[in-house]
């Protein structure tokens, strides 16, 4: 047993996860030694990597049970690739699989047969909807593990996660394994998570739906990275792959948010020429995007680049002149998708560049501002993103860890209730990120600072612009409104395991109790 | 057997059912919806405290929460529990 640097009591070892390094602080962990790879292979000759089909490219990639297969979700909602490919793992009798998705989403429910009947043994990465739901009750043998973006290629890069076969969903390619994101119906842009995997996997399998002839142009992932390619009927729905326009909140409570928000950022060190700024694809960020516009156009400030989940937004910030460049690991929306496609000034960067905290600098670290949301925050400022309030796991890291530990100034802004739920309590129920790289939470009734951010505090009470409410009287408000809250009622046993991104842990998520 | 209710399943409010009981049953609280995981004892507290109120000894309420404050939560109860008595069932 011990107690991690966020006052978490850890197990030394958890079954199916091994023993437990415990979270020491956000730059505490120094790597030693040197990267792992995947196995050497020579080509010599041959113009040609199709296969008839997945079953085909399976038995050629030397997949057994037991063996850890992965995915990228550029596909997001919409992918038919990863129930596909297990599917025919488990025609083919193949078991104890371990999923290494970089995210799984709703559509992925089919998979739930897979788990109960042992072709999938593990899932190390987020889970949501059904198999959360699933995880969380105890429906796996060994736990979830849950890395952020740039945590998950640091596992893989270090060795901490060896990947046997990465299946990567390609919305274009050629008879050579030349990998494209764009220019076919399944466009998804950016393919920034999959390009760890196909540098590191002992065997790469290119799916795609748009097979064209040798070479195809605009290249994300190139043929010396990929062993076979097969073409299917289709890897995914455009629907679900990429949504419309995202919207800005028309909500009056949440564009208050966002302008408190936006006139924060307006009152700190960071707001001058050269700002960079992530907001992501939810309703408020994009509000306070469009604030912080005005907010620039008003004071002559120009940006330098946008990063991150890249939206028909910050495009036309790009086309304005408003920022210089967009660094994208993940395109959105069609009209990021487009501009992927034509603009060289828009471009596509890896998980590994975006975020690993193990290389020589991801682009986080010159990040000034990044906005985020989170299902709580508590009195240390220590972030929750993965667990609902009753103690589900229910969502995934993303970005939120790297961005945060980034960025120059990291906003949470949310209001302060979502239902009776509130977003304060006195303590999370689970810690995705620390509330030491937390800055500041902003809700309908101001902003509050992390009293450790003097410098903010200063600059807020100097352009007298945002009203400042302190933690405590926040948690009381809150405390006051909703009510006393009942505790979750938790097995001692754990279903899932929260890594901060440099591969320590910060907490752990227990199996729940059935309700009577 | 008759029932009343009130409220509606939008953010931040519920539906109360009130169904009549065989005199000496009792209060019966049925809790479902969002905020049951963590709010479940103070939104039975908050139902009971207006069955109480209003002298009411045998009934069964039933909650579909979708995020009610005690406020409203209340209110709903209050206003099934009238349209019980009164007959009025809509």
């Amino acid at each position: 047993m011990s107690i991690n640097a966020v006052g978490r009591h850890l197990p030394d070892a958890i079954p199916g996860y091994g023993p437990v390094k415990p979270f020491q602080g956000a730059a505490a962990r120094v790597p030693e030694g040197h990267r792992d790879g995947g196995r050497l292979r020579a080509v010599y000759g041959g113009k040609d990597k199709v296969l008839p089909d997945l079953k085909a490219a399976i038995a050629a990639s030397g997949l057994q049970s037991g063996m850890t297969i992965s995915f990228h979700h550029h596909l997001r909602n919409g992918d038919h690739v990863i129930n596909a490919v297990v599917d025919a793992c488990a025609e083919m009798g193949l078991r104890d699989l371990v999923l290494f998705p970089t995210a799984l989403f709703g559509v992925h429910k089919k998979l739930i047969p897979h788990i109960k009947s042992g072709v999938i043994r593990r899932i190390m990465g987020s889970v949501n909807g059904p198999i959360g739901q699933l995880v969380s009750e105890g429906g796996m043998e060994d736990p979830v593990v849950l890395r952020s973006h740039g945590g998950r290629p640091r596992a893989v890069t270090s060795g901490d996660v060896h990947i046997d076969v990465a299946f990567v969903g390609a919305p274009t390619a050629d008879r050579y394994g030349n990998i494209s994101g764009v220019g076919s119906r399944s466009a998804c842009g950016s393919l920034g998570y999959a390009h760890t995997d196909a540098m590191y996997a002992d065997c790469v399998v290119a799916v795609t739906d748009n097979l064209q002839p040798y070479p195809i142009s605009r290249i994300s992932i190139p043929q010396h990275y990929v062993d076979f390619v097969v073409a299917v009927e289709s890897i995914g729905d455009p629907a679900g792959i990429v949504s419309g326009s995202t919207q800005i909140t028309r909500d009056p409570l949440r564009l208050l948010i966002s302008r408190y928000a936006s006139q924060l950022i307006e009152a700190s060190p960071c707001f001058k020429n050269g700002i960079s700024f992530q907001t992501g694809a939810g309703g408020i960020p994009l509000a306070v995007t469009a604030f912080l516009k005005d907010a620039m156009k008003r004071r002559n400030v120009k940006g330098s680049f946008g990063l991150g989940g890249i939206t028909g937004y910050f495009v036309d910030l790009l086309r304005e002149g408003y920022v210089e460049r967009l660094l994208d690991v993940q395109s959105f929306d069609l009209e990021a998708v487009k501009s992927i496609a034509e603009n060289p000034d828009h471009i596509e960067i890896s998980a590994d560049w975006y975020a690993n905290p193990w290389n020589s600098g991801a682009a986080v670290n010159a990040l000034d501002v990044v906005i985020l949301g989170a299902t709580e925050l508590d009195r240390d400022f220590n972030a929750n993103v993965n667990t609902e309030a009753d103690g589900a796991l229910l969502h995934g890291t993303g970005g939120h860890q790297d961005t945060a530990a980034g960025a120059g100034l990291t906003i949470i802004a949310q209001p302060l209730l979502r239902g009776r739920i509130p977003c304060v309590v006195d303590a999370v129920y689970s810690v995705t990120t620390p509330g030491e790289v937390v800055d500041a939470l902003v809700t309908e009734f101001g902003v509050t600072l992390n009293p450790r951010r003097t410098d903010l505090v200063e600059a807020c009470r100097e352009a007298k612009t945002v009203p400042l409410v302190p933690m405590e009287e926040l948690v009381d408000r809150a405390k006051k409104l909703t009510g006393p809250m009942d505790p979750v009622v938790t097995e001692e046993r754990i279903v899932g395991v929260i890594e901060w991104r440099d591969g320590t842990v910060l907490d752990v998520v227990r199996q729940l109790t059935p309700r009577k | 057997m008759k029932t009343a209710s009130a409220g509606t399943v939008e953010s931040m409010d519920c539906i109360v059912t009130a169904s009549e009981a065989d005199p000496g049953s009792g209060v019966t609280v049925q809790i479902a919806g969002a905020s049951a995981a963590r709010f479940g004892s103070a939104m039975r507290a908050a139902v009971l405290s207006v069955v109480s109120k209003m002298g009411i000894t045998d009934v069964t309420l039933s909650v579909q929460d979708n995020g009610a404050l005690d406020l409203v939560l209340q209110a709903r109860t209050e206003a099934a529990l009238e349209r019980l008595k009164g007959g009025d069932v809509a």
